[in-house]
């Protein structure tokens, strides 16, 4: 009998699982529709555990063209407490991010892009916070 | 009791391996009943770089619609001849035909979505759908609303974010489920023919951006070649990668030099805007980028007619 139930519990985990999934490409699809006056071209789902020690990160390498302008755009999943932060970095420099000094964040992250190479978008949530999110790679077109 | 505990957890496995298989097909079991892509090639022997880096390595190359975007901002115009033929669909007959070429007309569609050409995106959709039923990730394809928004003419925003996305879901899908090397050729389709559609530009009507575009892919190229040398004990891999070496040695002569400044950047109504202050040279000559185009139009006149 517990054995029969145990064979239960993973089956709702994995179904559960599958709505975790279904979730994450709901969320894709309503940050897509906030992109204003830009065309998509690639979405970075993240979710991250809490840590005070080591706030944990994800990274995303993406190689970005000379000539055009990209945007970031961030979108938090309900029912977690994180807010993302995302950064763009060239090698191992910070080029910029979307948390503010005074700790409020912009909507969006434009990029003017004069160099074809390998770039990275690190994602993590403030303050070391449980969170859940979705960040956007689009593109302006500037003519 | 015992047996209706049974019965319920059984039934209950079953919707579950069902609703995992109707979702995302059947993962690598496709593979097994092609003859030029054996399971071998991925599960006998180490891949030459981690799993991850591969993924990263994929992540980065595909971008066709950046290809396509900047064709248009240039004003160059859209020609339907450029695209590749869907005629020889039925000639596609293994995974490794099937994938490449399904990676030349996913880069056809993003070009036909970018001119707004909604009437010749069911024709490619069409071939689009046979072939990825064929390598069984149709199910990533919303069909039906693509060709409603392609038939309207209707929200072409919308019908290029299901293109690009479902390109994205699927390759993601691919990797995920140790299907890594159609991927691979997917993701060198849409390159090659992102290439072809710049070269031809190019070369009819020389612009400065899509030749420093096009000069500018020597970045990605070992990228492209560590990739496709994973599966390279497979003849028809090692073909390709023969064929995407060639493109390599004529991009010897390119030469990229850069002078770094510090980025500037500024918030523009909620948005922080990032100037980047380096320079990025690029010097090729003439006779430099005609045999790169030369040498693209023979490997995808090679993909094309596999």
């Amino acid at each position: 009998m517990k054995r029969i139930l145990n064979i239960l519990i993973v089956v709702f985990i994995v179904l559960g699982s599958n709505n975790t999934y279904a979730q994450s490409d709901e969320l894709v699809n309503v940050c897509a529709l906030g992109i204003g006056n830009a065309t998509y071209l690639k979405d970075y789902k993240v979710k991250l555990s809490a840590s005070s020690v080591s706030p944990p990160s994800a990274k995303f390498n993406v190689i970005m063209n000379k000539g055009t302008m990209y945007k970031i755009t961030v979108c938090n999943a309900e029912g977690h407490a994180g807010e993302a932060v995302v950064a763009l970095m060239d090698n191992a420099s910070t080029l910029g991010t979307n948390l503010k000094p005074d700790g409020t964040f912009v909507k969006a992250v434009g990029f003017q892009c004069t160099k074809t190479g390998m770039y990275s978008i690190n994602v993590s949530f403030k303050d070391g916070k449980e969170g859940a999110a979705v960040a956007i790679l689009s593109y302006i077109n500037m003519k | 009791m015992n047996r209706h505990w049974l019965k319920l957890a059984f039934a209950a496995l079953i919707v579950s391996a069902f609703l995992q298989t109707g979702c995302k097909g059947d993962g690598k079991k496709s593979i097994s009943d092609d003859i030029e892509i054996p399971d071998s090639i991925f599960n006998d022997k180490p891949l030459m770089i981690s799993k991850e880096a591969m993924e990263d390595i994929i992540d980065n190359i595909s971008s066709p619609v950046e290809m396509a975007a900047l064709l248009k901002s240039t004003g160059t115009p859209f020609s339907q001849k450029l695209l590749a033929s869907t005629s020889r669909i039925d000639d596609l007959n293994t995974n490794f035909k099937q994938a490449l070429n399904l990676g030349v007309y996913g880069c056809d569609l993003g070009y036909l979505n970018m001119y707004e050409k909604t009437g010749s995106v069911i024709t490619n959709m069409t071939a689009i759908k046979t072939l990825s039923n064929e390598l069984r990730i149709g199910q990533f394809f919303d069909f039906s609303t693509i060709k409603r928004l392609a038939t309207n003419n209707e929200n072409l925003d919308s019908l290029m974010y299901i293109s690009v996305s479902s390109f994205n879901n699927m390759d993601e899908y691919l990797r995920q489920s140790n299907r890594g090397n159609i991927s691979s050729l997917i993701v060198t389709g849409m390159w090659i023919e992102g290439m072809y559609l710049a070269a031809q530009v190019a070369k009819d009507a020389p612009q400065e951006e899509i030749i420093e575009r096009i000069a500018g892919q020597k970045l990605v190229l070992n990228d492209l070649i560590l990739v496709l040398k994973n599966y390279k004990s497979d003849a028809n891999f090692a073909d390709l990668i023969e064929q995407i070496e060639s493109i390599k040695k004529e991009y010897e002569a390119v030469k990229i030099t850069y002078e770094m400044a510090e980025p500037e950047a500024k918030e523009v109504d909620g948005m922080l805007i990032i100037v980047q202050n380096d320079k990025q040279h690029i010097d090729i000559s003439d006779e430099t980028l005609s045999s790169i185009i030369g040498v693209i139009e023979s490997v995808r006149s090679k993909i094309i007619n596999l």
